[in-house]
């Protein structure tokens, strides 16, 4: 009886939360319709934004993955001076407002000589899919960096040892036994970062107001032409992002 | 053939060192220590995991440089540490990804019929026993055709009820595939099983190395006596000798109680203190001159002859040829 009455509290409470999150969702998908969403996503002005969200977030995590995974790698498996030092720096991007942080590439990648060098071997930020990707990229890379951190962590280190006795290179080790070993927890930090790129509009809308991602559409139509024409952009877009994420569970699952 | 010469390792508040010992090709050694004495980590620094100071002679070759997968050492954890993203059968062949395996094919036929594991080999090792995960581990570690076949109280996990058939076994490999073992265990009945050489380690240190008969029955000081189980350690002065720091052990079974003082061997008056009759025998506690305090396994029969009670004078007799002297 006392189980039950605990397990009738708890499911309220979370339930709570499940309806919050849950209900602007289905009412938004319930107001806009779904013939009208399936219009909208025809809409050439609403997939390519759609589609440009996508990409850019994805070269955003196809970026960190190379980059921020042996970072991860060297946080989780060595100790060195400033370690704490730069695993706080890490986390700078998720605290600072994204407009701040839009401010800051701005400044940093469009002026001075490193904007003058980036502008030189061709990389151009303001107004590029080069820019929103870097802006994505500064807001969510922590957690694709967080996320493979941890995953590392829990590979036993005596696994790695094991494989080096058996006359594999730290590098073979790596690719062969850490990494899969933390796959899902890489996988979950990419997901994580890719979801949390997608809307991002703070630091884009100062990088790059043009070309559109879905964010600064949704915004864009709300501004000028108000809720009717944005709520079908901005359900499209949820959509697409559901139905991506849960086929990217659904094949994590099976492999 | 392994030559260590003054290994020092330190980490955190742990010091492993100066270790120097040798050991024989195609023997085995086990590395006698209790958890925390330093067994892993010496093993670790035999195989180039951790980095120590020191010198490391493999035939000859200074191999304190050689990184752990240019070394050819097998190692086998207590845990095994099977990788959880292949099946048996990649695991056991994990090495001929990265080296030649002489005689590949034969060699892990033989492995598989030895080790019994010829009906696992597709099975995730999430779904093996303590004993099959053993042996698959010493599977892969053999595959790979290692000169020294390092163990990590390989027995530990494993059900007591296998562990006789795992012994023989392990004692079967060094012949058999042409290895050097060196096995860490705080075990002494795998030790004496086992070993060609038995080495004692504590603290950090290596107190005792040698033949294993004579690590088992003559302990080199009172530190290792004690470690492997000795009881009734006393000065040798109670026996007449002059030499300060010499102590002498016998065993609770070899002390006899006799009525009235003998003048052969050793006979010293006593007082029983305590008395404890456990079932097919008795354990009595006798002090010798108020202070050393005596241990003897009296069998019940012999027991019942003498009448003992607790209060009673009497006289422990040790036989000469029973006393070990540290």
């Amino acid at each position: 009886m006392k189980d039950k009455s605990f397990l009738i509290v708890f499911l309220f409470l979370g339930s709570i939360i499940v309806l919050f999150l849950m209900v602007p969702i289905m009412n938004l998908f319930y107001s806009v319709g779904v013939n009208n969403i399936f219009e909208t996503l025809q809409d050439k002005e609403t997939y390519e934004s759609i589609f440009l969200t996508l990409k850019s977030s994805f070269f955003a995590v196809l970026f960190v993955c190379f980059t921020g995974i042996p970072l991860a790698y060297l946080i989780a498996r060595y100790n060195f001076w400033g370690k704490s030092i730069l695993e706080s720096l890490l986390d700078i991007p998720v605290m600072v407002p994204h407009t701040a942080a839009g401010i800051a590439l701005l400044i940093s990648f469009n002026h001075g000589y490193i904007g003058d060098f980036l502008s030189f071997i061709g990389l151009e930020f303001i107004d590029t899919t080069i820019g929103i990707i870097s802006a994505m990229m500064f807001l969510s890379a922590p957690f694709l960096i967080n996320g493979a951190k941890e995953g590392f962590k829990k590979v036993d280190i005596k696994y790695e040892h094991v494989a080096q006795t058996l006359g594999a290179s730290k590098l073979s080790v790596f690719l062969s036994i850490s990494l899969p070993n933390a796959k899902n927890d890489i996988l979950n930090g990419a997901l994580m970062m890719w979801s949390r790129g997608l809307g991002e509009f703070g630091a884009v809308v100062i990088i790059a107001y043009h070309p559109m991602v879905a964010p600064v559409l949704i915004y864009d139509k709300f501004n000028n032409f108000g809720l009717k024409f944005s709520a079908p952009v901005a359900a499209s877009m949820i959509l697409v992002s559901i139905c991506l994420f849960l086929s990217i569970r659904y094949i994590n699952n099976k492999v | 053939m392994l030559k260590i010469k003054n290994l020092f390792l330190k980490k955190d508040n742990f010091i492993l060192g100066k270790i120097s010992f040798e050991i024989e090709k195609n023997s085995y050694c086990v590395i006698l220590g209790k958890t925390g004495s330093g067994k892993t980590m010496l093993l670790e620094s035999i195989a180039g995991i951790q980095n120590p100071e020191g010198n490391l002679y493999f035939d000859g070759k200074d191999i304190s440089n050689i990184s752990p997968n240019k070394r050819d050492f097998g190692f086998v954890y207590q845990d095994f540490a099977l990788f959880p993203n292949m099946s048996v059968e990649k695991n056991i062949k994990f090495s001929a990804r990265y080296k030649k395996i002489e005689d590949e094919k034969n060699l892990f036929l033989d492995l598989i019929e030895f080790l019994q594991i010829k009906d696992i080999l597709k099975r995730d090792i999430k779904y093996l026993s303590g004993g099959e995960k053993q042996r698959v581990a010493i599977a892969r570690a053999i595959y790979s055709r290692p000169k020294l076949l390092l163990l990590d109280e390989p027995l530990s996990a494993v059900d007591p009820t296998f562990r006789n058939s795992i012994m023989k076994s392990l004692k079967e490999i060094v012949q058999r595939y042409n290895t050097t073992i060196i096995h860490v265990t705080h075990n002494f009945r795998e030790a004496s099983y086992l070993a060609d050489k038995i080495a004692v380690m504590l603290d950090g240190q290596i107190l005792q190395i040698g033949d294993a008969k004579d690590v088992l029955n003559s302990p080199s000081s009172i530190e290792v006596a004690k470690f492997l189980g000795f009881k009734n350690i006393f000065s040798t002065k109670i026996l007449g000798f002059e030499q300060k720091n010499k102590f002498f052990s016998i065993d609770p079974n070899k002390i006899d109680f006799l009525k009235e003082k003998c003048l052969d061997d050793y006979c010293f008056e006593c007082k029983i203190e305590k008395i404890m009759g456990i079932t097919d025998h008795y354990k009595i506690f006798a002090t010798v001159k108020d202070t050393q305090s005596f241990f003897a396994k009296i069998p019940k029969q012999i027991f019942m002859e003498l009448k003992l009670n607790e209060g009673d004078k009497s006289y422990i007799f040790i036989n000469k040829k029973d006393v070990v002297f540290i």
